[in-house]
């Protein structure tokens, strides 16, 4: 019986207390403005400045810093990388978008990543595409030679979440862990039809809906395709024959909530690694917890921001893991 | 034949002190490793923690005090050795099996449960009492063991 990453368990335990409960959740979608909602934040454990001017970078920091801690207990590279495969490609899409529009992408990346940031670029701009991390090197080539022929942002972007998807997949099966195998195909999934979803109301071909979606372990990809290029019904009635009615019924109501219910079946899935002393499924699961955490504070302070009704925020809320 | 004899009761000995001392050093090497995790972020729970390290050590004094109470049972120590019959030191070898064996085992599995511990401690410090009682149930194990190893040793006639 393997003991392994127990001091890293056991350091994310204690990161885990300072976690915001469901408690502190509703406190801050019950203040009146902004600065009580930031009050509120002070009293528990995060500091947001003054203004809401720096607050959404602060909480990217802070995503930051619970990768480097993570990171500093597992060797590198690790089969947690495949987390910030999202942010990888996005960040790639981020470059080779600024190099046709000749404008600086430092401020369309996300973090935390694994790329050199300060050399993606050039690299991309040189062709350098050896010295581009290995996960992103095909994709690099094949969209800027797609996007240098015909200009298309939109099939890049497709090209490139797609890549993602399909490498994520890959590195968790390579992995052989569970809780990240089924991590990668939910997203997979959930990718699949909210792709599949916004092409079949843009009336986009059978074929071009195919190269958008990878497919997975529970939704064919081809099938998909040529039920969303069937448009918005025909789409949803597959999902209903698939099992996925509900994801139907939540598309059919509104996009917001079909989101928040994907991002909660998600979170659901970590929900075991609570219970586990050693291995892996805790540092995943106590990442994923810090970016919902993240997700929900963004959402209630530009709510707060722009003085929406705490109505609203609530129904955003995704799931926690505390 | 004695000298097999002796020699078969010093093999029980050596297995006692051994097994259950590389138990306890593979039981207090988890919860160490656990620990050091906690106290990384938080110093303050340095003192309860140490308390779930120390539990999986008792094995291996369990398995020293086996080891002392044979040798001064054939007079390996505090006089001469007695002479024993093949039968006399298979016996006390026999007899030093439970905690070398037990105390092996348990070390291990004490050490696992006592991280587990450490991870209630790193979250929920005024639960920590729950952890050791946890990881402390796998000590009566060990403890009987013991007492078998014990009762083995001083009843067998010399």
């Amino acid at each position: 019986m393997s003991t392994e990453y127990a001091s890293a368990v056991a350091a994310v335990r204690a990161m885990e207390s300072a976690l915001l409960s469901q408690a502190d959740i509703e406190r801050l979608i019950a203040a009146e403005s902004w600065r009580e909602a930031a009050d509120i934040l002070r009293s528990v454990s995060i500091n947001p400045p003054e203004t809401s001017g720096g607050f959404i970078a602060q909480l990217d920091d802070e995503l930051e810093k619970t990768w480097e801690f993570i990171s500093s207990y597992v060797p590198s590279p690790s089969e947690l990388d495949l987390l910030l495969y999202k942010n990888d490609f996005h960040d790639l899409k981020a470059a080779l978008k600024s190099l046709m529009s000749n404008t600086d992408p430092k401020e369309l990346y996300l973090r935390p990543t694994l790329l050199d940031l300060d050399t993606l670029y050039l690299n991309v701009r040189e062709k350098h595409w050896e010295m581009l991390p290995e996960h992103i090197r095909e994709t690099a080539e094949k969209v800027y030679d797609s996007l240098a022929a015909n200009m298309d942002g939109q099939l890049a972007d497709m090209m490139t979440d797609r890549a993602c998807l399909e490498k994520m997949r890959e590195k968790a099966k390579l992995s052989g862990n569970d809780l990240l195998i089924r991590y990668a195909e939910l997203t997979a999934l959930f990718a699949d039809i909210k792709t599949a979803y916004r092409l079949s109301l843009m009336n986009k071909t059978e074929a071009f809906i195919q190269t958008a979606v990878c497919g997975s372990d529970e939704l064919d990809a081809a099938a998909l395709a040529r039920a969303a290029a069937g448009g918005f019904e025909s789409l949803t009635g597959l999902l209903e024959s698939t099992g996925f009615g509900e994801l139907a019924e939540l598309l059919k109501a509104s996009p917001a909530q079909f989101e928040k219910r994907t991002d909660d079946l998600t979170a659901a899935l970590i929900e075991d690694a609570r219970m586990k002393s050693f291995g892996l499924d805790p540092l995943a699961a106590y990442y994923l917890a810090k970016e919902t955490q993240i997700k929900n504070l963004r959402i209630i302070f530009v709510c707060k921001d722009c003085g929406a009704d705490t109505a609203i925020i609530k129904e955003r809320m995704r799931m926690l893991y505390v | 034949m004695s000298s097999l004899g002796l020699a078969l009761a010093v093999i029980g000995a050596v297995s006692a002190a051994l097994f259950a001392g590389i138990g306890s050093a593979k039981g207090v090497g988890i919860v160490g490793e656990a620990a050091a995790g906690v106290v990384s972020v938080d110093p303050s729970k340095f003192s309860k923690v140490l308390i779930l390290q120390l539990l999986p050590g008792t094995q291996g004094l369990y398995g020293l005090l086996t080891a002392i109470l044979l040798m001064s049972r054939i007079g390996i120590i505090g006089g001469s050795a007695v002479s024993l019959t093949a039968s006399q030191g298979l016996m006390f070898l026999a007899a030093c099996m439970p905690i070398a064996i037990v105390g092996l085992f348990s070390g291990i599995s004490q050490g696992r449960a006592a991280a587990a511990g450490v991870g209630i401690v790193a979250k929920q410090p005024d639960q920590s009492g729950k952890g050791v009682i946890m990881a402390a149930m796998v000590e009566t194990y060990a403890i009987l063991a013991l007492l078998i190893s014990i009762l083995l040793i001083y009843n067998i006639q010399l």
